[in-house]
């Protein structure tokens, strides 16, 4: 029997640049798990995330950070994210653990590559391909939408920061397109 | 084109994919005697207004919600968005 050794990589993993004001990474061991509210259910299902992150769910379009530093994304009436840092391949355990069955929880980690701009001209970059009016974002406001047609999850983290999740199958064309943009403005 | 979301507020329509009719949330009883009758309406026969009209899009690069959209065909002017749901239950459905 042949001996097989898998190590696990993130799609984008070791990009680290700076184009002229920007900087372009993909952040570490990124966990995602996806919580839905239970039809009927759906205040229990909030009371269990208070309890479990000791925040509150945040209202569609915004996130909220516990103190040990999972972020919940309100995606839609019924859907949020739990972004948290996490090397071991558990992330839906220990996320279904502290909802005690109150909510439906699915692994997210494997299906979602995530990228981090810093800088300045980060704005510059990314007002370009995303269909969204940046400019009215404040600093935690997330949405969904699409930048030259992949899927992509935006997020403002800081006033020249932004987290950007978009599937990890077309990984490679989403960097591009970023990549692309943050050229045509540096 | 700009869709005023309900709860996202403006977003480009590039995000939503259109379905059509929102005549399509009223699936007929199958077990009524003209069921056939019915369903040849449901699943061909269309009004083509000139004027007022209500569409179902979906927001898949967004929310992943149903909406239904109360456009103008004439003037392309949209006049109403609500979610799918709330329509389905203001009509009586349970979920």
């Amino acid at each position: 029997m042949p001996e097989f050794t898998l190590t696990s990589a993130p799609p984008l993993a070791g990009i680290n640049k700076a184009y002229g004001d920007m900087h372009l990474s993909a952040p570490h061991d990124v966990a995602i798990v996806s919580i839905s509210l239970p039809l009927g259910g759906e205040d229990a299902a909030l009371s269990a995330v208070k309890s479990a992150y000791g925040v509150a769910m945040p209202a569609v379009g915004k996130t909220a950070t516990s103190k040990s530093g999972e972020t919940l994304m309100r995606l839609s009436t019924d859907l949020a994210f739990v972004v948290f840092t996490r090397a071991t391949p558990d992330a839906e355990p220990v996320v279904a653990g502290k909802m005690k069955g109150k909510a439906y929880t699915t692994d997210q980690t494997d299906v979602w590559c995530a990228l981090q701009l810093e800088g300045p001209g980060a704005m510059r970059a990314l007002e370009r391909i995303c269909p969204l009016d940046l400019m009215g974002f404040a600093i935690g406001d997330v949405a969904r939408t699409a930048m030259e047609h992949l899927g992509t999850i935006i997020m403002r983290t800081d006033t020249n920061g932004w987290r950007l999740l978009s599937a990890s199958s077309s990984a490679g064309s989403f960097l591009h397109a970023v990549e692309t943009s943050i050229k045509n403005v540096s | 084109m700009i869709i005023n979301h309900p709860i996202l507020g403006p977003r480009d329509a590039a995000e939503f994919v259109c379905l059509g009719d929102a005549c399509m949330m009223d699936r007929p009883d199958w077990q009524a005697d003209d069921a056939l009758d019915q369903f040849v309406e449901y699943g061909y026969l269309r009004d083509n207004p000139a004027g007022e009209h209500q569409e179902l899009w979906y927001h898949e690069q967004g929310d992943r919600s149903w909406l239904v959209l109360t456009r103008n065909t004439l003037t392309h002017e949209i006049s109403k968005v609500e979610l799918a749901r709330d329509v389905a239950r203001a009509r009586g459905r349970d979920k």
